[in-house]
């Protein structure tokens, strides 16, 4: 089986190379957001599972027990679970993300817990006492890890696992490399795909299967340049193709992104310091996410400088001429960010088209206008 | 609302003391401008961060921006700001009450000067922004987006309470710490911008000032276990006032005192807030609807008082152990024992705190149904209602409802299908046989 | 050198074919509608027929509106915000602002000084800000859709409708009736609530001198006089709003082809299929 297959067989059966390890006796954690740790998790020799809704299905159970003004993503990941989706995980980890999270995690442990349950207390506020404290929650987290599981977390196993994961990170910013060409030598569609299917399989497996598909690309012929437009896209999460299809069908290459399930997870390594959680609480608690809030820094353009100036690289090494924001209703810290990251963009003489979805694909299409003549528009 | 909407009943209604807050609100924003005129320091914040007292300590004289978007909403007057805000570009899903305070923000900046005619005189521009992690995510980046309108060095300052699961033990320690880094970080910020150095007597004083308040708040929430209610709910979203944008001043502890006296003479004589009491009704959570507070007038209608509720009240005392000899420590230890308050109790019994604490007030107050409001635009008082109120289904048989709209947005509230609602529940409680 | 432009709505079809000198050769409207979504081709026919020519006759076609997804015929399918710029610029070349209230959605398109589209909104994907909530309402009042703009100016006043759920603002209006409010005041309060609906969209990108209301909603002169009363200064409407769009999609469809762009494929005289 070619790679491009295996990556479809995943994408379009999640969890279920997950489940075959669950069945053979390995522990699998899942867990939300980009705050928990992959590499503590696989050093207990346990499976870190990013857990992931389902666009295609309606949410329904979850309706009797989560209201409905909860952000879609969270309610679609719990209706599924409450559809025995899930029932493979051995444990279930949320980080203190935002107000959604957090209580859901509550609604779901108090419904449907699995034998380990643990919350995450993540700092909103960035600065030397938060990595303290970010630091202490991970040991927590460690010492119930070791409680559930009956061993001593390994310090040399902990080395390797950050080595591990960022060798994968190298991996997945090569293949992003790949997007930088006119045309990108890889869709938006299909690295969305990449990244889905990584979500539920061990980092090894992962690695390996990126690797054979940067390769199958390589050998792709090249195609020839192209003036569609080139779309950054910035939001929550998007764990499905549907919305970067229909902005690749409507005429664009997605080529960057700064996403909860894109360039936010992997982009940057973990330093490998001589404690290895040193290395990974710095990395870990920066995210980029706007739920985490970096001090005021000078005046308001300075400000803004520092909180989004790392997209600069983003823009101008993929040049990307347009931007589109994704946001998933509900979510107050994108709403509270977006007309300000606008604000940003447009000074850098970027067009931006905010978008707000309700994570369903029954609903996408009424998109593709608004898309098509942002399309139109920067063309 | 036209008046000829407000339901009238024959209520004795609530205390008199309550309506003395009216001037209360409007001092706040008058202290306001007032202290711009005389060179004192203004700072937007947010209610019920933990840091209360450390303002008053500073002489930093507070502006509780989402009092001002419940004052607007009360007022029925929030349109213009909310929609002001979404012509900005922030989504209609948004917090209400950060959509009223951006939209004013941002309507002041338009014009250069305050908005005509705007409640209570409106808001000046402060000198300072503090948010806070506390209660939800819109308060700490709330003032974040602000900056669009004004320039004020903004401060930011965490809140954290561990879940309820947690090893009270194995995390005691550095939580406090945490909030004890995040305190003196907001210390050592205003020290900058007032140029002057905290002097911990006053703060010691403020928080002794502080605690009384609250002490006495609680004690009057213990009366109104009473049987007739001697003050209802509408009551107590007034005179929260004096407990949340006062805190850490004299003006609340005599306020309190006051209103103390006269809900002890009414319980004493047995005074109810309506001449027939046949149902006892738990605001079981959500914010008020800011937009429509007549409507507890119409469930009085019923004989359905309000005697009790969860939301913005004080945190039950707690006591602070005597080794802490230091005014932050005091805040960050007292920070994390309200917080922790129902743990212990939560993983003996249901796992959930809040039910705990729910349940203990249904005991106690006699209660006969359990009302709830959704807000649209809050994330952080209304998820969790649905299963709250399932989990309490497990406890007791009470009849519960839920009515949705919103704190302040009209357009999410439905008249006609909260009577209705109303109506239903109100049957639920007379097939109760009382 | 004919051109056409289709612009395939949920409810009607409206064609336009105009000459290289972008002078109108004829226009049509009629039904699409789930039921009839063939006809989307027969009033094409019967356009082409009016302006006495042939399919073949036709140097571009361009499709737009909810529709123009999939229209066999067609060379082309661009969106209606491009294309409602396109054709009121034609016809206002001062428009700065254009308010399209539609059927199904209503939207606000800012154009910078030579004409193209510097930015856009639309309304979410409820109906409130649109025809058709105001034709639920109509119905609720036992009115003719078409006759509501006139009722509205007789009001004295209005009364306010907060709600702009359709299904809530439905409740209002029915508690209101029953209070006793009158159903031009009423009607009113609902011009109220829409004009301040799509103006308030409209703010977002700037609101600029001339402003040219198109669309159902420029038929509702109650509307239009709300609106301009919103905007702070006359706002003009085309003559003959429903084919704004189509007009704009005959134009683009000119523009592409002097710019030499030539229809891609083979044309196909079969049915539109709808929301594939």
């Amino acid at each position: 089986m070619s790679a491009v297959q295996k990556i479809e067989e995943l994408y379009n059966e999640r969890g279920k190379r997950a489940k075959e390890l669950h069945d053979a006796g390995k522990k699998v954690i899942g867990y939300f957001c980009c705050f928990v740790p992959d590499e503590i998790i696989t050093a207990f020799d346990m499976v870190p599972y990013r857990i992931q809704g389902s666009q295609n299905d309606p949410i329904d159970e979850a309706d009797a027990l989560l209201e409905p003004m909860a952000c879609p993503f969270a309610r679609s990941c719990f209706n599924m679970a409450l559809k025995g989706e899930y029932d493979f995980l051995d444990g279930f980890v949320a980080p203190h993300s935002c107000d959604t999270i957090e209580r859901m995690y509550h609604i779901w442990r108090s419904n449907k817990p699995s034998p380990f349950n643990h919350m995450i207390n993540v700092p909103h506020m960035m600065g030397p006492s938060s990595d303290v404290f970010y630091r202490k929650e991970l040991d927590y987290f460690i010492k119930r890890l070791e409680e559930f599981s009956g061993t001593k977390l390994d310090q040399n196993k902990l080395r390797d696992t950050v080595k591990l994961y960022n060798r994968r990170r190298a991996l997945l910013r090569e293949l992003y490399a790949l997007r930088k060409e006119n045309p990108p030598r890889v869709s938006g569609t299909e690295i969305t795909k990449v990244l889905v299917a990584g979500m539920g399989i061990p980092a090894l497996e992962h690695i390996q299967l990126v690797q054979d598909y940067i390769d199958e690309i390589k050998g792709r012929p090249v195609p020839k340049a192209d003036v569609l437009p080139r779309i950054f896209l910035w939001g929550n999460e998007i764990d499905d193709i549907a919305f970067i299809r229909l902005v690749e069908e409507c005429g664009a290459h997605v080529v960057m992104d700064d996403l909860c399930t894109g360039t936010r997870f992997f982009w940057e390594d973990v330093s490998e310091t001589n404690d290895p959680l040193d290395g990974i609480a710095n990395r870990y608690i920066c995210t980029h996410c706007p739920r985490s809030l970096k001090p005021q820094v000078g005046n308001r353009q300075e400000d803004m400088e520092n909180r989004f100036g790392y997209m600069k690289e983003f823009i101008s090494q993929w040049q990307a001429n347009g931007v589109i924001f994704y946001i998933v209703r509900y979510c107050d810290t994108c709403e509270l960010e977006g007309p300000d990251l606008r604000e940003y963009l447009n000074s850098l003489k970027l067009p931006v088209l905010m978008i707000e979805d309700d994570y369903s694909t029954s609903t996408i299409g009424q998109l593709r206008t608004r898309i098509q003549a942002f399309l139109e528009m920067i063309s | 609302m036209e008046a000829n909407q407000q339901i009238k009943t024959t209520a004795v209604k609530g205390t008199d003391t309550a309506r003395l807050v009216r001037a209360m609100v409007k001092n706040i924003y008058q202290s306001a401008h007032e202290a711009k005129a005389n060179g004192q320091k203004v700072a937007y914040m947010m209610v019920a961060s933990q840091y209360d007292e450390i303002l008053r300590a500073m002489d930093i004289v507070p502006l509780p921006t989402e009092n001002y978007a419940g004052l607007c909403a009360a007022k029925r007057d929030m349109d213009r700001f909310l929609l002001k805000a979404e012509a900005d570009g922030y989504s209609q899903v948004l917090c209400s009450y950060a959509r009223i305070g951006l939209g004013f923000d941002s309507l002041r900046k338009e014009l250069g000067h305050i908005p005509e005619g705007s409640p209570d005189g409106g808001m000046p521009v402060p000198d300072m922004m503090l948010g806070s992690s506390a209660v939800c995510d819109p308060r700490f980046k709330w003032f974040q987006a602000t900056s669009r309108y004004l320039e004020a060095p903004t401060f930011g300052m965490d809140v954290v309470a561990p879940p309820p699961q947690a090893d009270l033990n194995a995390v005691r320690d550095y939580y406090i710490q945490y909030q004890r880094d995040q305190l003196s970080g907001l210390i050592e910020f205003l020290e900058k911008q007032t140029g002057k150095k905290m002097d911990k007597e006053r703060l010691w004083e403020a928080i002794r000032l502080g605690d009384k308040a609250w002490q006495i708040w609680y004690d009057i929430d213990r009366l109104r276990v009473a049987v007739p209610s001697p003050m209802p709910s509408q009551d107590h979203f007034s005179i929260m006032v004096a407990g949340h944008y006062y805190s850490g001043t004299q003006i609340a502890v005599d306020f309190y005192q006051k209103l103390y006296d006269e809900v002890k003479y009414k319980v004493d004589n047995k005074i109810g807030v309506i001449a027939d009491e046949k149902y006892r009704i738990l605001y079981g959570g959500g914010l008020p609807p800011w937009h429509t507070l007549w409507i507890f007038n119409y469930f009085e209608s019923f004989g359905a008082v309000f005697v009790i509720e969860n939301v913005y009240r004080g945190f039950d005392p707690v006591e602070v152990p005597s080794h802490v000899k230091d005014p932050v420590d005091y805040l960050a230890w007292r920070a994390f024992l309200r917080f922790t308050r129902y743990h212990e109790k939560a993983r003996a019994h249901s796992g959930s705190p809040l039910v705990e604490k729910l349940l203990g007030l249904i005991d106690d107050y006699k209660i006969d149904g359990v009302a709830f409001h959704a807000c649209r635009s809050c994330r952080a008082t209304t998820i969790g209602q649905t299963h709250i109120k399932s989990e309490l289904g497990k406890y007791t048989s009470i009849p519960m409802m839920q009515l949705v709209s919103d704190m302040v947005d009209l357009r999410d509230y439905s008249e006609a299908q909260w009577k209705a609602q109303i109506s239903a529940f109100i049957e639920a409680l007379e097939g109760r046989g009382k | 050198m004919p051109f056409a432009g289709i612009d395939i709505g949920s409810t009607m079809t409206k064609v336009v074919v105009v000459d290289d000198k972008e002078k109108m050769l004829a226009s049509h409207i009629g039904p699409t509608g789930v039921e009839h979504r063939h006809l989307a081709l027969k009033v094409m026919e019967d356009t082409i027929q009016k302006a006495g020519l042939q399919f073949e006759n036709l140097n571009f076609i361009v499709a737009t509106g909810y529709g123009r997804i999939n229209v066999p015929f067609a060379d082309k399918q661009i969106t209606e915000i491009t294309c409602h710029a396109r054709g009121i610029r034609s016809l206002f070349p001062s428009v700065r602002i254009i308010i399209d209230i539609g059927g199904q959605d209503s939207k606000g398109i800012k154009l910078d000084a030579e004409g193209k589209v510097a930015n856009f909104v639309m309304n979410d994907k409820c109906a409130a800000g649109t025809g058709r909530f105001l034709e639920v309402i109509a119905e609720t009042l036992g009115i003719n859709l078409v006759d509501m703009g006139e009722i509205a100016l007789k009001a004295n006043g209005f009364v306010q409708i907060s709600n702009m759920c359709t299904v809530f603002a439905e409740h209002e209006v029915t508690s209101r009736l029953s209070e006793g409010a009158g159903v031009a005041e009423i009607v009113a309060g609902l011009h109220e609530a829409i004009a301040g609906r799509v103006v308030n969209m409209t703010r977002h990108l700037g609101i600029e001198k001339d402003v040219v209301v198109t669309g159902g909603g420029a038929k509702n002169v109650g509307l239009i006089k709300v609106i301009a009363g919103k905007v702070g200064f006359p706002v003009l409407t085309p003559p003959e709003p429903f084919i704004t769009g189509a007009l704009g999609a005959a134009l683009v469809g000119k523009d592409f082809y002097d710019r030499g762009v030539r229809p891609a494929g083979e044309r196909e005289k079969k049915e539109v299929t709808f929301f594939a």
